[in-house]
C-alpha cells in the first residue's frame, strides 16, 4: 500500500563501503516491487548523481511491470510524491498501483535542485513527464519490432502493449524491458500526452504515504536508526551573538552514558549512548558564554527596519535602487487626485513551527560519509556538507527521509552540520534531534516587515496613483540556490556559522522577499520600491534575527499590503470591494476566480461597513482578498468573521476559496493544500509573533508562541477548483496562504469599521485600533 | 529494571525508571508511532494510552507505566479487535486509522499519532461526539499543516462506523 521505496539494499546502485550502512532499520511496507526480481544495472554517477539526460536515471521497470520513479524531489508532507507518480503512471500508461517511488538519494536519484516555492509539480514534474513519455515511446517501439507492425497499430493499457485487432498479440512492459536498462537519452523529441486523454492525472488518487503514517510504520527522518548509532544533543548560546568562554565538563561527570562533549568554535554538543542521556547531559552541561545584548528593543523593530542600511549587492541589476515598478509621475498624480490616502502595514517575525523538531543522522567515517536528512535540497546540502568537511562530493552520500511539515526552511539543513560535527568527533553514527527550544530559537524566521503605501483616486473612483515602500530582510538562507543551479554552500546555515565557518552563504537577493509587491491592478502612475536589507542570521547582519524562506517568502506580506490597501481605496471611493477590484483588473483568469468565489459565497454588492444593522458587542462581516496576475496561481477568497468588540476576539467562521492553478494533477491534494494554507494563514494572522529581548528569541515553546487549535479553526472552508488542463500546472501550497491576512482585515473592517494594519490581529491590537479610531 | 506491557506484550526495559516513556517506546521497543514534538506535554505528538487513558509519553516516566497496559498507535487496531472479540490480524486497522485514510486526513502526518490516539480515547468515552466535543477534546493537540477540518471529518466518520 505504500509506494515508497527506500530500503537501501533493494537499490540498483553501488553503495559507499562501511559496516552497518546496509542494515538501516527503515520499516517498509509490503508491496515491494523488484523484490526477488531482476533490477537494472547501476548507471554512472556524475558529481550531481545520475545524469538528467539519461532515461535510466529517472525510470526503471522490473520484470513484473512495476515502474520505479527515481526523483530528486523532496516530499514535504504535501503529497507531491503521490502526484509525481500520477504524472509518471499517466505518461507510461501503467496502473497507478504499479508506480513506485525512490525518494532522493545522491547515490540513486537525479538532482532536482530545491523542492521549494510550490514548484514540485509546476516545475519538477516536467522532466518526469518527459522521461515517462519517452519510456513509453521506446517500449511501444520495442513492441512494434517484436510484432513487426507499425507503432500506430499498437495500443497500451495498464502496461500491456497490444496490436489493434489482433487479440492474441500483446506483450507487457515487464516482458519487453523488465530488469534491463533503456540505454537511451532523454531527447525532448517525444510529445507528452494530450491532456484530454488523461486518466490518472486529474483524479483524487489516495496518497501513498498516509497508510504508513496512520499506523506508525512510516519512517520519518526522526525515526531513522543506524546500527551502532549514538545520540547527540546541542547546547546553544543563551544570546544570539555570545561566544564560549569555558566549558565545565565536570558538571556532567556524574551523569551516565556520556561519550563525549564536543566543541567546534561556538557549536557545542554532547554525545551519549541513549537519547534521554543526551537530553539530560545537554541540559546540565555548564558553559560560560560572553555577554551579548545587541538586538533592538522589540517594540522598536519596525522603526529599526527603516534605519538599517540598504543591502545594495542583493538588488538585481534590473531593479536599480530596489525599484520594482515605475510608471508615470506618482507625485503629481497624487497631487491631482480627487482623493488621496496613505497607510502603513507592519508584521512581526514568524516561526515555521514544524511540529517535529529537526533531526538528522550522520555517519562520518574515514572512507566516506552518509547523511540522513529531511532537507529540501539533497544535492545542495550534500555539497555544502562536503565543503564543510573538506571532502569531495562523491565522498558524501545524502539520503532523504521525510521530516515534519516544514513550510519553508526550518532547521532541517542546520541540524545536519550538528550531526556531522558530533559524528566526526566520536567516529560513530550520531543522531541529533533539536529540542523544541533549539528549533523555535534557532530556525529561520519570516522577516518582520514594514510597508508604507500611498494612493489616489480620481473623481470617478478610479485609481490614478499607487506608491509603496517596503523594508525587509532576505527570504533566503538555504545551502543551494532556489534557481535550478547545481552547487551548495554551508555559509548560510547558522550551525556552520556557530562552528566557525566564515565563507559567505548563497545570496539570492531580494527576488523572493519582494515577490508580488507590485499591484496586479491597473493603478495609473505607480512607484513600487523594495528596500532590501540583505541576509540576516543570529550570528550575522545588522539585526541578528535569522531570516529564511517561509511559505510564499515575501508574498504574504506583500499581498497583505496590496489587498488591504485596495480595500481601503474601495472604501474611500464608497464602492463595493468586489466591484472596485473588478474595475481595476484585466487578467481574465483573475477575474474568473473573483467571480467564482463571490458567486459561491453569495456576495451581495455594497460598500464595506455599510450593513451595520448590528448592535451589541458581537459584529459579523465579510471581506475579499485575492491574488492574481503573472503566470502563477490565481486565488480569490471570501472571509466571514465574527468580532467581539468588547473582548477584541476575532473568529474566522467560513472561508470560500476559488483557486486556479492551471492543470490539476490531484484535486484532493490541491484541496488539502488550500485548506492547510488557509488555516495556517489564519493562525499567523491572528496570533503569531516571535518575541525577543535584547539577547535572544524568547518565544521558545507552544505556550509563548501559540498557534491555532481546533476550537478556533473555521467551521468551513468551501473550495471551488477551476481546472485548466490545457495550461501548465502552477504552484498550490503557497497561494492559499498569501491572501489570508488581508482577507481577515477586510472582513473585520466590514464588521466594525476598524482597519487592522499591524499583525498579528490579537484582541489587544484590535482594541488598540478601536481606541485609536474612536 | 522496569517491566512494562505494551500492545499486549511484556518487555523488560534497560532505561532508568525516570526516563520518559517516549524514549523507551521509540528506542528500545522500536515503536515510533509516538513522536517527539516538544517534550513539554504541549503538542500531543507523543500521545499513548495508559490503561485506556491518553497520556503524553514525553512527560510520563517509564516507571509510571509499570503494571499498566500501554497502547501505542501500532497496537491500537489490535486492541480494538481484541475488545470486540474479532480475530486479531497483523494488519488490523482501528476504524479511526481507516477513516483517516478514507478522508486523507493528514498532510505531513507528524501529529497524526496524537490525533488518532486522542480521538480513540474520546470515542471510548463519548461514542457519538458533537463537532464541539471533538474540537474541545483535541484542543491541546497541535497540527501545523492545517489538516484540522479533515481530522474532524475522519473522527465523525469513524464514530459513525463504530456505532
Amino acid at each position: 500500500m505504500d509506494g515508497r521505496l527506500n530500503e537501501p539494499h533493494l537499490g540498483r546502485r553501488h553503495f559507499l563501503k562501511g559496516a552497518g550502512l546496509l542494515a538501516i532499520s527503515f520499516s517498509l511496507s509490503g508491496a515491494m516491487p523488484g523484490l526477488g526480481r531482476a533490477a537494472p544495472a547501476a548507471p554512472k554517477l556524475g558529481p550531481y548523481g545520475p545524469a538528467a539526460d539519461e532515461l535510466d536515471s529517472w525510470i526503471a521497470i522490473d520484470t513484473a511491470g512495476f515502474a520505479t520513479l527515481y526523483t530528486g524531489v523532496c516530499e514535504l508532507g504535501t503529497g507531491s510524491h503521490t502526484a509525481l507518480l500520477q504524472v509518471m503512471a499517466e505518461e507510461l500508461d501503467i496502473a497507478f498501483d504499479h508506480a513506485k517511488l525512490q525518494p532522493p538519494d545522491t547515490n540513486r536519484t537525479p538532482d532536482q535542485f530545491v523542492s521549494s516555492g510550490s514548484r514540485s509539480i509546476a516545475y519538477h514534474a516536467v522532466p518526469i513527464r518527459q522521461a515517462a513519455a519517452e519510456a513509453r515511446h521506446a517500449l511501444v517501439a520495442m513492441a512494434a519490432e517484436k510484432f513487426k507492425v507499425p507503432a500506430e497499430q499498437l495500443v497500451v493499457e495498464n502496461g500491456v502493449v497490444s496490436v489493434t485487432g489482433a487479440p492474441g498479440k500483446h506483450v507487457s512492459y515487464g516482458q519487453l524491458i523488465g530488469g534491463r536498462q533503456f540505454d537511451l537519452k532523454v531527447t525532448g523529441a517525444v510529445k507528452p500526452k494530450d491532456p484530454s486523454l488523461h486518466k490518472i492525472v486529474g483524479t483524487p488518487v489516495h496518497r501513498i504515504d498516509i497508510p504508513g503514517k496512520v499506523t506508525g510504520s512510516f519512517t520519518f527522518a526522526q525515526d531513522v536508526k543506524v546500527p551502532g548509532m549514538l545520540h547527540g544533543r546541542v547546547v546553544r548560546p543563551p544570546a544570539h551573538g555570545a561566544s564560549v568562554i569555558e566549558i565545565d565538563e565536570s558538571s556532567i561527570a556524574h551523569l551516565p552514558g556520556v561519550v563525549k562533549v564536543v566543541r567546534k568554535a561556538d557549536l557545542i554538543g554532547v554525545v551519549c549512548h541513549r537519547e534521554e542521556e543526551a537530553i539530560e547531559a545537554a541540559r546540565q552541561l555548564k558553559v560560560s558564554w560572553s555577554a551579548w545584548a545587541d538586538l533592538p528593543d522589540m517594540k522598536d523593530i519596525h522603526q529599526k527596519l527603516r534605519e538599517v542600511p540598504i543591502y545594495a549587492p542583493g538588488i538585481p541589476a534590473k531593479y536599480p535602487g530596489g525599484v520594482i515598478a515605475k510608471d508615470g509621475d506618482v507625485e503629481s498624480a497624487l497631487t491631482g487626485a480627487a482623493k488621496a490616502i496613505k497607510a502603513t502595514y507592519e508584521s512581526p517575525y514568524h516561526l515555521h513551527g514544524s511540529i517535529g523538531p529537526s533531526c538528522a543522522v550522520a555517519d562520518v567515517r574515514p572512507d566516506g560519509v552518509t547523511i540522513w536528512s529531511a532537507t529540501q535540497t539533497a544535492y545542495g546540502l550534500r555539497e555544502a556538507a562536503a565543503k564543510f568537511l573538506g571532502l569531495a562530493n562523491d565522498k558524501v552520500r545524502l539520503i532523504f527521509a521525510e521530516g515534519a511539515g516544514c513550510y519553508g526552511q526550518n532547521g532541517a539543513d542546520d541540524v545536519v552540520i550538528d550531526a556531522l560535527v558530533l559524528s566526526q568527533a566520536v567516529g560513530k553514527p550520531v543522531r541529533v534531534q533539536w529540542m523544541r527550544a533549539d528549533e523555535t530559537g534557532w530556525e529561520t524566521y519570516k522577516t518582520a516587515r514594514v510597508t508604507d503605501v500611498r494612493g489616489g483616486l480620481d473623481a470617478d473612483g478610479k485609481i490614478v496613483a499607487w506608491e509603496s515602500n517596503a523594508w525587509g530582510f532576505s527570504g533566503y538562507s538555504r545551502p543551494e540556490y532556489h534557481e535550478p543551479k547545481q552547487g551548495g554552500e554551508p555559509g548560510s546555515l547558522v550551525t556552520a556559522q556557530l562552528a566557525g565557518w566564515t565563507t559567505p552563504g548563497l545570496e539570492e537577493g531580494f527576488n523572493g522577499i519582494a515577490l508580488e509587491s507590485a499591484p496586479y491592478y491597473t493603478v495609473g502612475s505607480k512607484h513600487v520600491v523594495f528596500n532590501y536589507l540583505g541576509p540576516a542570521s543570529h550570528r550575522q547582519g545588522p539585526i541578528r534575527m535569522r531570516v529564511g524562506s517561509m511559505r510564499g517568502v515575501g508574498s504574504p506580506d506583500n499581498v497583505f499590503m496590496v489587498e488591504s490597501f485596495i480595500d481601503e481605496l474601495a472604501a474611500a471611493a464608497g464602492a463595493d470591494p468586489v466591484e472596485f477590484r473588478l474595475k481595476h483588473l484585466s487578467d481574465p483568469r483573475t477575474i474568473a476566480v473573483v467571480k467564482a468565489a463571490t458567486e459561491r459565497a453569495g456576495w451581495q454588492p455594497r460598500p464595506a461597513h455599510s450593513a451595520s444593522a448590528e448592535n451589541g458587542d458581537i459584529r459579523t462581516g465579510r471581506g475579499i482578498a485575492l491574488f492574481g496576475g503573472g503566470k502563477e496561481t490565481r486565488i480569490a477568497s471570501i472571509f466571514e468573521v465574527e468580532v467581539n468588540r468588547k473582548s477584541g476576539a476575532i473568529r474566522v467562521k467560513k472561508v470560500t476559496v476559488a483557486h486556479d492553478c492551471g492543470l490539476i494533477v490531484n484535486p484532493d491534494g490541491v484541496r488539502n493544500q488550500i485548506e492547510g494554507g488557509v488555516i495556517q494563514g489564519i493562525s499567523r494572522g491572528l496570533m503569531e509573533e516571535v518575541t525577543f529581548d535584547r539577547s535572544r528569541v524568547t518565544s521558545l515553546d507552544w505556550a509563548s508562541y501559540p498557534i491555532i487549535t481546533f476550537p478556533d479553526v473555521p467551521d468551513e472552508i468551501d473550495i471551488v477548483l477551476l481546472n485548466r488542463p490545457d495550461l501548465p500546472a502552477a504552484g498550490v501550497g503557497e497561494a492559499s496562504t498569501k491572501n489570508v491576512w488581508a482577507g481577515i482585515a477586510n472582513a473585520v473592517f466590514d464588521a466594525t469599521g476598524v482597519r487592522l494594519r499591524r499583525l498579528p490581529f490579537t484582541p489587544e491590537r484590535f482594541k488598540e485600533a478601536l481606541a485609536k479610531q474612536a | 529494571m522496569p517491566q512494562i506491557t505494551v500492545n499486549g506484550k511484556k518487555h523488560k526495559v534497560a532505561a532508568a525508571p525516570d526516563t520518559p516513556l517516549l524514549y523507551v517506546l521509540r528506542n528500545e521497543l522500536d515503536l515510533h508511532g509516538p513522536k517527539f514534538g516538544c517534550g513539554l506535554g504541549q503538542c500531543g505528538a507523543c500521545t499513548v494510552h495508559l490503561d485506556g487513558d491518553q497520556v503524553r509519553s514525553c512527560s510520563v516516566p517509564v516507571s509510571a507505566a509499570a503494571g499498566k497496559a500501554v497502547t501505542t498507535l501500532e497496537g491500537l487496531g489490535g486492541e480494538y479487535a481484541k475488545a470486540r472479540s474479532v480475530a486479531v490480524l497483523e494488519s488490523h486497522l482501528h476504524p479511526l486509522q481507516q477513516s483517516f485514510i478514507d478522508e486523507q486526513a493528514a498532510q505531513c502526518g507528524y501529529c497524526t499519532n496524537g490525533m488518532i490516539m486522542a480521538a480513540a480515547a474520546l470515542l471510548a468515552k463519548t461514542p457519538q461526539p458533537t463537532d464541539g466535543d471533538i474540537r474541545e477534546a483535541l484542543a491541546d493537540n497541535l497540527c501545523r499543516c492545517g489538516s484540522h477540518l479533515r481530522i474532524l471529518r475522519a473522527i465523525k466518520s469513524a464514530a459513525k462506523h463504530m456505532a
